[in-house]
Formats: structure tokens, sequence, C-alpha cells
């Protein structure tokens, strides 16, 4: 006990003197904004500035001073809110987003098709879109691995995963698994009932329990082996890839987010996690969530759902406008997703829409595609709202973001900017008024029709 | 089916008994096997030329080479004093040689759902050696350009097959072979059909699982055969059983990669399954991964058609930025990778011909590529690559003859090759060939009735010219045979063609001359014999 004590004295001072050292060098890179209507969504709005140092948010108030060496932007009023998550895309991923091949492809891993070119993820940061889930489609009862990505563009894949977030993974309900949305030929694959949805995943928890008995056998086999003479030491069960994946499931490695619409198919998934002890982290759509909010609420699982987007297929028929805001005031925790590259840029007008159909407060309107979706990923403690310590990750509007003519103005990830629309409209001109000289210079050879 | 194939045995068998029997080419064996190469340039990868030596080949290797060296008094002299004497360069990776069955897919698959391995991209076993294709005018068309070796892999699919390296030499494969079952493939293209693995993420998890069970399967084997008692002796599985050297990193497997991070994926992969891997970039975009490739100690082979791959910001901003990366950014992959210290070798993958795959090579140097560098890339790299670097790629006695004289620049645009030698075999290109390289004074593009009368047949001769280059097909009562390579000089036509056919594999060379609506010539088969041939061009 001693020892362990004079240990940690030791580290302290160890760790005094790197301090002292790293003193001399040169200093975090230190950013001012000014002047914007703050909107940190977990408290009271305010006018002010934001003192960022590093890719931290280092303090909030009025009247922040400069030291020097601070780089200061003057927002003259503009309004100032968290950077928008994303809490359900698809982008920034190569190849098909669907393993269509099986019927359960808990193996395959958004991780490893991470494409950080895609051009969708510069257009979400012109929407003030700073972080995203990106993940596996609806075509499986359980699909793959999804991600948490900082959308830093310009940036390796490896540094734009968000570093903390939990690992994820894609269920599915409906129609989607049971294939009836594509009539292809060939030959039906099982299910073909929502009944069969469920079973399938019941079926691979059952596999995936055999199998890690069988790795306990292994293990105490092996055991008891040791010191033995001539003891043949037992084979280990092969490695399966899916039901690892599935078993990790058990174990509570992953979250689980699970597409689904109606509201019986949510409450008999609810019963078979609680069944089998896995925690359900949000239902994906969940289009008739507000017909089971106490459900929904006690069993503590979210919903990433649309604004007004529905009847794009029967098990989307029982919504409306009102859902997300019934859900949210009924103590359900609510999040709005995009599914898509294009409605990803304008998440805040499908916020504006729970004020306008549900009457959510602006706050609350706010919290659905901030701080929301950051605890729906796991992420509230880095992001979400304007907190000093948390990142800097900030979305600057022209007027209030849900205001129906607000645009988006800047876009900040960790500290950095990474949009800037003054800037990109002044590069874009000068790189036109390039084009146009050049097209207007005598043409030297080369003159084909 | 089989009936079909009954049937057309005794016409085929009357075919080649025809050619067979009309008369012997001459063995090459009965040629001069020693030659010496006097007074010639010699340039070696990474050593000084030497401006004056002579070089003595004997029984297909190299005997001495120096400016010391005497001229053996059996030897045929060759006059080098113009000339410049290189190892014959190789092709690190590519599959023009190759030539697979076409197979019509069965569409009832889709009903049934009954898909085969070979749908899903898995073939494994299957092995480049088998359906390599090694026409003389093939071998001509590479030898002109001073490629003497070429190693030969199935492209595509996941698992997509076993390399096979050969000599340049020889159109018997069973003598030009230098190493079979090289490497395997991999690539990371999905099936296009509704079965695993349909996508990309499944392609990597299907990798990781592959390379698993084999590695469990050599594992259970080897228990059993140790034990015999205790333990359950594996399944035979014959998949598993052709992937255990490559799982267990005994053989090298290169990583087919379209894109910057197919790479990254590939050094990934690489490392967790610990496999003895090379990386074949096909964009030009492994100057991407510069560091990372660095770290790994990874070898590389370098595509050359330079290609924007679609992932690329490169190629989502319009075709005029698209087409100025291809021009002027992809190009420089292969200078950059020399400058990093990488080891890197040419690979024709995504190159049509030879001759495409050394301008791809010359838009590697245009992008600042030195050619000593390029060199090396097209011989020693290559050959170090694939364990022969003790018998290739350099002119030093006891290594195999494969070297190439040649006029100036041996990566000259149109390098004048003079004289080749492939496992000490002479192929002479230093007198020019009556009408080579005329500007075709005819256009026999169409559809002609090709009549061999030894043979008593009458077939039909679809062709295509463009310029100097011909294709096309023959239609025999035993099936439609695609020219695997044509030419088209003044009023001279030169076309090749395979015949696989009840398990033999018959190589046809077609010459005729051209006058109007008719032509006349002779056909060769293989080194067998000759036989005489007259066709019409059928109107309309």
């Amino acid at each position: 006990m001693r020892r362990h004590t004079i240990g940690i004295i030791i580290l302290a001072g160890l760790f005094l003197t790197a301090g002292l050292l790293q003193a001399g060098a040169p200093t975090e890179k230190r950013l001012l904004l000014k002047n914007g209507h703050i909107l940190p969504v977990t408290g009271p709005g305010f006018d002010g500035d934001i003192l960022i140092v590093g890719t931290k948010i280092a303090k909030l108030g009025p009247g922040l001073a400069a030291e020097p060496g601070t780089e200061v932007i003057d927002l003259k009023g503009q309004w100032v809110m968290p950077g928008i998550i994303d809490s359900h895309s698809h982008i920034a991923l190569e190849g098909s987003v669907n393993e269509m091949g099986d019927l359960i492809t808990a193996e395959v891993d958004c991780l490893d098709i991470l494409n950080p070119e895609d051009i969708n993820i510069y257009y979400a940061l012109t929407g003030g879109v700073t972080t995203i889930h990106t993940m596996h489609g609806s075509a499986n009862p359980i699909g793959g691995k999804g991600i948490v990505l900082k959308l830093k563009w310009g940036a390796s894949a490896a540094d734009m995963v968000f570093a903390g977030a939990p690992r994820t993974i894609k269920w599915a309900l409906g129609e989607n698994p049971k294939q009836s949305n594509s009539y292809g030929i060939g030959k039906p694959r099982y299910p073909r009932s929502r009944m069969g949805v469920e079973a399938s995943i019941r079926v691979e928890f059952e596999a995936a329990k055999d199998y890690m008995k069988a790795w306990q056998t292994y293990d105490q086999k092996v055991k008891a082996a040791q010191g033995k003479k001539d003891a043949v030491l037992p084979l280990p069960p092969r490695k399966d890839y899916r039901l690892e994946a599935i078993a990790d499931i058990l174990r509570g490695k992953y979250w689980i987010r699970c597409h689904a619409y109606q509201a019986e198919e949510m409450e008999a998934i609810i019963r078979l996690c609680k069944e089998y002890g896995v925690k359900l982290a949000c239902f994906e759509h969940g289009l008739e969530g507000y017909r089971i909010t106490n459900e929904l609420a006690a069993n503590h699982v979210a919903v990433s759902t649309f604004a007004d987007f529905w009847a794009y297929k029967w098990e989307a028929y029982n919504t409306m406008p009102q859902s997300a805001a019934l859900m949210a005031r009924r103590g359900v925790l609510v999040g709005l997703n995009s599914d898509d590259a294009e409605r990803m840029r304008r998440l805040f007008f499908d916020a504006a829409k729970t004020v306008r159909f549900g009457g959510l407060t602006e706050t609350e309107a706010l919290k659905t595609i901030t701080i929301n979706p950051a605890i729906i990923l796991g992420v509230d403690r880095w992001t979400g709202s304007l907190e000093a310590g948390k990142d800097a990750d900030i979305a600057v509007f022209s007027r209030h973001p849900l205001d129906p003519y607000t645009v988006c103005q800047m876009t900040i990830v960790d500290g950095k900017v990474y949009f800037d629309r003054a800037k990109y409209l002044d590069e874009r001109a000068k790189a036109e008024e390039a084009k146009k000289k050049s097209a207007e210079a005598p043409k030297l050879k080369d003159k084909k029709d | 089916m089989a009936k079909r194939i009954l049937s057309a045995g005794p016409v085929l068998l009357c075919l080649v008994f025809v050619l067979t029997a009309a008369g012997s080419l001459g063995s090459d064996e009965a040629l001069h096997r020693v030659w010496a190469v006097k007074d010639c340039r010699i340039v070696s990868p990474g050593r000084p030329d030497v401006a004056k030596a002579t070089v003595v080949i004997r029984d297909g290797l190299i005997e001495a080479a120096g400016p010391a060296v005497t001229v053996p008094a059996d030897a045929e002299v060759i006059d080098g004093s113009k000339l410049t004497l290189h190892p014959g360069f190789i092709d690190g990776l590519g599959q023009s040689l190759l030539k697979l069955p076409e197979e019509k897919f069965d569409q009832m698959k889709f009903y049934t759902g009954e898909f085969t391995d070979k749908d899903r991209g898995l073939t494994p076993e299957l092995r480049a050696f088998d359906y390599v294709a090694l026409g003389k005018a093939t071998l001509e068309k590479y030898h002109k350009l001073g490629l003497t070796a070429a190693h030969v892999l199935p492209q595509k699919g996941i698992l997509t097959g076993q390399g096979a390296f050969f000599s340049l030499s020889s159109d018997d494969k069973n003598k030009a072979l230098l190493v079979k079952d090289t490497w395997l493939g991999l690539g990371f293209s999905p099936s296009t059909f509704s079965v695993y693995p349909s996508s990309l993420m499944g392609v990597v998890a299907l990798m990781r699982q592959e390379f698993n069970d084999v590695t469990y399967f050599a594992m259970q084997r080897n228990r059993w055969r140790k034990e015999l008692r205790g333990i359950a002796r594996p399944v035979h599985n014959a998949l598993y059983e052709s992937l255990i050297d490559y799982a267990s990193g005994e053989k090298p497997v290169v990583f087919l990669c379209g894109n910057q991070y197919d790479i990254r994926r590939s050094l990934e992969l690489g490392a967790e399954l610990k496999l003895n891997y090379l990386i074949c970039d096909l964009s030009g975009e492994a100057q991407l991964v510069l560091p990372e490739l660095k770290q790994a100690k990874a070898r590389v082979l370098c595509a050359v058609s330079f290609k924007a791959p679609a992932t690329s910001i490169r190629s989502q901003l319009g075709k005029a930025e698209k087409e100025k990366a291809e021009k002027e950014f992809y190009p420089k992959s292969p200078a950059r990778l020399a400058e990093a210290g990488i080891p890197f070798a040419f690979s024709s993958l995504g190159t049509d011909d030879p001759k495409s795959f050394l301008d791809g090579v010359q838009k590697a140097i245009d992008a600042g590529l030195s050619r000593s560098k390029a060199i090396e890339a097209l011989t020693v790299t290559p050959a170090t690559f694939l364990g022969l670097d003790k018998a290739l790629a350099t002119v030093d006695p006891g290594k195999v003859a494969n070297l190439v004289l040649v006029e100036g620049d041996p990566l000259a645009k149109e390098p004048k090759v003079k004289y080749v030698f492939a496992d000490g075999q002479q192929f002479d290109f230093s007198k020019p060939k009556i009408a080579e390289g005329e500007k075709p004074t005819v256009n026999v593009s169409g559809r002609w009735e090709l009549n061999l009368p030894e043979a008593g047949l009458k077939m039909t001769l679809d062709l295509t010219q463009e310029e100097a280059n011909l294709s096309g097909k023959l239609t025999t009562p035993f099936g439609v045979f695609d020219f695997t390579g044509g030419t088209v000089s003044g009023n001279q036509l030169y076309f090749e063609m395979n015949l696989s056919l009840g398990g033999q594999d018959i190589d046809l060379y077609f010459s005729a001359t051209v006058t109007g609506d008719s032509m006349a010539g002779s056909v060769v088969q293989g080194t067998q014999g000759s036989s005489e041939f007259t066709a019409k061009r059928i109107p309309g």
C-alpha cells in the first residue's frame, strides 16, 4: 500500500515536470469566436464569445479577451450552435452498404470500407454537420458493424473515426429484411414474415450461445489437461467471425441500432432483448414509436426518426409529423436523422418542423439534432452541446438555425474550421475567373472540334 | 453437347493430320545453340554500363560476359558494335497471356439460388499455367519490346487463382515455364449476384474467415497426423488444401488494389492474417500510402494504366479534373515509390498488350521516374519478387540467357530491337520481314469463305481490320475460334488462333496474300507443318 502511494507521488512528479517542460513548447492554437448569438442547447442562450484552445471549448461568455496570438473571428451577430449530429447515415463508405449475400452478417464492418474522400462529407459540412454515424443497410435482421465519424474533411479514415465512441451493430425488422420491397427474380430468401425476422435473430443468438459454450468447454479441458502426462490437448473450436460478433452482442460490446417501423415489432424486439439481457440502444425510423412511448421510455430505448417523411411503403403509413414531438414530450430520447446524403445538409430544417408541427420549444428542437443523437451514440461526453471542456464542434448560421431562411456559414470540427462559406465562395469565384481566362487565352495547339 | 464433340472429332483430327503430314518446318534444336555477341554495350541493372564487351550464350545460359571474353570456335557471331545488350524485361504481373475458356452463365441459377464458388469469386484452384496461351505471334509482340519473361495471374474475383511465371522462349508452355503456382491473387471485387459476399465489406470479412479456416484445417490435420487418437480427423477439403501454403505464409499472396483504401486494407489484412504478401497497385494511388508501405516493408507491383478510381475525390469533381489527374497525378506514383525507397516492379494488369504496358512505363518515366529505376522495375525487382533473381535479370555467367540486343535506347517509344534471346533461343528481328511494317494497302474487313482443300473443309472467316490491326473469328464445324492476334501489312495478312478442343491445345498461324476479293496463303499448326488455303470474300 505504502509503495503504491510513493509510486503515485513519483508519477505525479514526473507528470508535473513534463508539464513544466511543455510550457516552453509552442502553446495550443487559440481561436476566439466573437459576438455571436450562442445557443449552447444544454443551457440558456446568450450573446457573446467562445474561446477554443486546441480542439476543445475553453470558455464561453460575453466579452472574452483575446490573448496575444489568438485568432479572432468576428461573427457579427450570427447564430452559433453545437455541430449537428446525424446518428443514421450511409455516407463515406465504399461499395454496397448492404451485404445481401446472407441473412445474418454481423461479421462485416463499415470500418473496413471507409472512404474519407466521399464528397458527401464536404456537403454535410456545408449544413453544419460535424459528427455522423455511418452504418450497414437494413437488408438483414442482423447486418454489420457501424462506426461514428467526425467529419474532418481531408483527414484519413483513421483520423475521422470518433475516438472513444462505442461500436454499433445494425439490426433490421419488417419489410426490408423480408425483402418484400425487392421484386427481382430469384429464389425467395427466408424470412418472409415479421415472425421469421424475429426468429432469425433468436436462432442466431442460440447459435452464439452454443459457440461461447464450446469455447468455455475447450478452455476447461485445456486447464484440466495441464500438468497431466500423456494428456491429448483438445482441438480448439473453429473461429467463426460471425458468431464471434453475435457473441460480442450478447456480451454487450455493441450498441444495437434496430431499424423498425411498426409498434408491435418494436415491442417484440424489446422483449427479445430483455430475454437475452442485451441492451437495445435505439430504433431507427420508428415511425410508430409515438404509440408505445411508455414502453420505449421505460426500457430506455431511443428513437432516431424523420420529421415528416413517411408513407413511402406500407409499414411507414401510420405516422404523422407530430410523432417526434409526441415521443420527446413523453420522455423518449428522440433524434432526427437523415438516412440520406442530401437530407443530411438540412437537418436543421427537419428540427424546425418539430416546432412547427409538434410544438417543441426551440431548444428541444435543436436537441433532436445535437445532444440527443450524441447520447444515442454514446458521445455526449465530448460533443452535442456548447460547454467548456467539450470538443469544439460548432456550426455558425446566418440566422437562427430554425429560421426557414437560415444559411450555414461556418462549420468547425475539433477546433478547426472545415467549412467557411465566404472563403469557399471567394475561392470558387477565383477558380471560375481563372478558368475563363484560360478559355479566352489563344489556343496554341489541340484545335479539336 | 457430347455428341457434337464426337462428331467434330474426326474433322478436327483430319485437319490436324493434314497439317502434320504436310511436312516439318525444321526444328529449332537443329540450329545453332552457341552465339557470341561481339563488341556490344552491356546495360545491366545496378551496375555501371560496360562500353565494349562480348557475351557468349551456350545451351540456354550465359556462358561468359565481359570485355576480355574470347569468342569460342563453335559460336555463331553477332556483330554487336552498334547494339546495346540488356537483360530481357519482365512483366511482373499480368493476364494478357491468359486464355480462359468462355463459359455461359446458367440463368437458372437466379431461380434455384444454386451459385457456385466460382460465382462467388472463389477460384483459388484456377491455375494460370493451365490456361496460358503462348502463340508465336504473341511471343513476337513481347520480344519486339524487349520483354522475355512474364508472370501471369488470373485477376477476376476474390481468391482469383494462382500465377505462373514464364520465360517467353517457346510456344510450348512446359518448356517456357519458370515457376508454377507462384502467388495467389486476392481481389476486392464482390460477386455481382445475390450471393455472399456481395459487398466490399463482405469480401474483407470473407478473407479473414477463409484464411483462418485454412489455418485451422491445417492445424487440425497436423494434430491428427501427430496424435492419431483422441482427436477427430478433418474432413478433406480440396479448396483448403490448395490454400495451405498461402495461408501459412510459405508462398506469397498478391492483393490486387483498385485504390489507396484497398492498399490500406491489404496492409492491415496482411499483418492481421500473417500473410506473405505483395501489393499490386492498379490505380497509381500507392503514392498516397507511402509511410504505411514503407513501415510494412511492402513489396509493390505498379500497374501503368493510371486511371483515377471512382472513390477518389479526383473522380468526383468532374471530367476535366479526372483527366488532369490521370495525366499529371497518377503516373507519378512509381517515381514517388522510388524516392521513398519502396521496392516495386511493373505490372501489365489493366493494359491490353505489351505495347500499352511499355507505353505506361514511359508515362511513369515522363512523370519523373529515372530510367535506371524503370529498368530495375522491369528486371531485377520482379525477378527478386518471384525468387529468381539468381537466375534472371542481370548479364552474368550461369544465368538464363534472356537477353535483348537493341539499337539505341532500350526504353524508346519504338525500341529498335534487333535480336532477342529467350532461354538461349535466338529470335532475329535484324532483317525486316517481307512487307513488314508496311502500311496496309487492302481492307479485308468483312466475311470470307475459307477453303482448306487438303482437309476438304469450308469455313467462315469474319475479319475486322483497324489500320494494321486485324481481329476476327473462324467459324468451323467444331466451334468458333477468336483470333489471338493478327496484323495487316501491305497486302499481307497474318493471324493466329488457339483451338482448345477435346483436351487438345492447338495453335494455328495463318498468313496470306490478298488480291482483290480473294486471298491465298498457308496455315501452320504449331511447329508441326503447314497447309495451303484460299478464301473468297462473301459479298454483302
